[in-house]
């Protein structure tokens, strides 16, 4: 139920964040890709930006005001308004019955979101390729299979599941220690959404240098 | 399904006359007499030297993020990297600093702003506000929204130097440029309008993010549940227009 209620709501948003996202990259990229007149890898390097780089790392900034803050505004809400407190009454492990299911939940939709996310990018630099650049689609997508390796997809794929990990340990946790009132709320809910970016900002610097560092040692050069 | 689609179209369509009203409101509220200067130099210590910290922080990481990647690239197309600092500058110019400057500002300054106006709200200090005569538009959201251009725009120029100067770092230190080439390479591609588009950039994000903010906070329901749910509002609200005028921006400037 938690999974369902995340993702239906934040379907949209990530959606259409993934989109521009990849309409921006593409549009940043033709620019510089004009001066070497070298137009027909537009698709496959905006794409592989996108999805390794800056797109996980902004949908995931998306995504921590969305999920991050609604969660800890909500585990914030029960907290002051003493409905764990009363859960912890009746008998039952607060940690089990409230965080537990929405962790999981955040951390596998928050994973399919970013996935979509990405793929909605490709369709967002596709269509503005087509219209600022003058690629047509067929050559966008020729080079997308050369440049966008298998490991670029598994990389964005781990950095989308890591930054799900966080985003879901850091809301719980803010949200279940929220104290004082409405007030304690509306903190509660800008220390999560700011310590989310920063260790989201984190997570991407140690990814990408793990990750180089992995495919160095597996190619063993 | 048609109903709820409808209702949703129809709350959208006054939200954002309600919006386009608040702004005009505020900006006709910005020569009205009585400038607030205690207020104002409050929120731009408040925007601007409280959030410089993190900015800084995310954005060189960010940046070393940056180069790595772009060198990656440029190695699988063209073969070699050595016009990777002049496109990772370019990128960070015209994107990333200020991009990234924007949300961070949004989740520290715009949920702030937002938590404190509708605590405001819901305890009726704003009723009372009125109730003395005085303008809550003209009190709270001016002070604001002028402390946040400015902010946003001191912050992206800062964010845009730390993120080349990580870059420079990086670059030195993992991919074996010189200062010498880096620097050549970087005046080849970047100039000094790409500085000053950023900071058109960091200004038009600088006016949405308090005015969302305080659109927000004086919708708040009453209750605890009512500020968590307008700070989380405002939070994607901002994230989301950020990102759309930053596409129009990059579109415009291209």
């Amino acid at each position: 139920m938690q999974i369902w209620r995340v993702s239906t709501q934040s379907f949209a948003t990530t959606g259409m964040a993934g989109f521009f996202v990849g309409a921006i990259m593409t549009v940043q990229f033709t620019m510089q890709m004009k001066e070497f007149g070298a137009l027909g890898y537009l698709g496959g390097l905006a794409t592989s930006a996108t999805i390794r780089e800056i797109g996980p790392l902004l949908i995931a900034f998306m995504l921590s005001g969305k999920v991050g803050a609604f969660t800890s505004a909500e585990l914030g809400t029960m907290r002051v308004t003493e409905q764990i407190d009363a859960i912890r009454c009746l008998g039952a492990d607060p940690l089990q019955e409230i965080i537990l299911p929405r962790f999981i939940a955040i951390v596998v939709s928050s994973f399919f979101l970013l996935g979509l996310g990405l793929f909605m990018s490709i369709f967002g630099g596709m269509f503005l390729g087509g219209l600022f650049a003058g690629v047509n689609y067929e050559e966008y997508f020729r080079h997308i299979p050369t440049i966008v390796a298998f490991p670029s997809i598994v990389a964005g794929l781990i950095k989308c599941f890591v930054f799900a990990l966080v985003l879901a340990t850091i809301c719980t946790f803010k949200g279940y220690s929220t104290t004082g009132g409405a007030k304690g709320v509306g903190r509660a809910v800008v220390e999560t959404a700011v310590s989310t970016m920063v260790c989201i900002v984190i997570a991407d610097w140690m990814t990408s240098f793990m990750g180089d560092i992995i495919l160095r040692l597996v190619s063993g050069v | 399904m048609v109903e709820t689609l409808g209702k949703n179209v129809i709350q959208l369509s006054q939200a954002t006359f309600e919006f386009i009203l608040l702004l005009q409101q505020t900006i006709l509220n910005v020569f009205k007499p009585p400038f607030r200067w205690k207020e104002f130099v409050k929120q731009l210590e408040f925007v601007a030297n409280g959030s410089l910290i993190i900015v800084v922080f995310c954005v060189s990481f960010a940046a070393m993020v940056t180069i790595l990647e772009s060198s990656f690239h440029m190695k699988m197309v063209i073969q070699n990297d050595s016009m990777v600092p002049g496109f990772a500058a370019m990128l960070i110019f015209k994107e990333l600093g200020a991009v990234v400057t924007a949300l961070l500002l949004t989740s520290r300054v715009g949920a702030g702003m937002t938590a404190e106006v509708g605590s405001m709200k819901i305890t009726e200090q704003i009723d009372a506000l009125k109730m003395l005569g005085i303008d809550p538009v003209h009190y709270l959201v001016v002070p604001r929204w002028l402390a946040t251009i400015i902010g946003a725009t001191l912050l992206t120029v800062i964010a845009n130097m730390v993120c080349l100067y990580c870059a420079f770092l990086v670059s030195q230190a993992y991919l074996g440029f010189t200062e010498g080439i880096f620097i050549t390479n970087l005046t080849r591609f970047v100039r000094f309008s790409d500085l000053f588009q950023s900071c058109v950039k960091g200004a038009s994000f600088g006016t949405v993010i308090p005015l969302m903010s305080c659109y927000w906070g004086f919708r708040c329901q009453s209750g605890a549940e009512g500020v968590g749910t307008a700070t989380t509002n405002s939070v994607v609200a901002s994230s989301v227009a950020i990102i759309m005028i930053d596409f129009i921006l990059s579109f415009m400037f291209s």
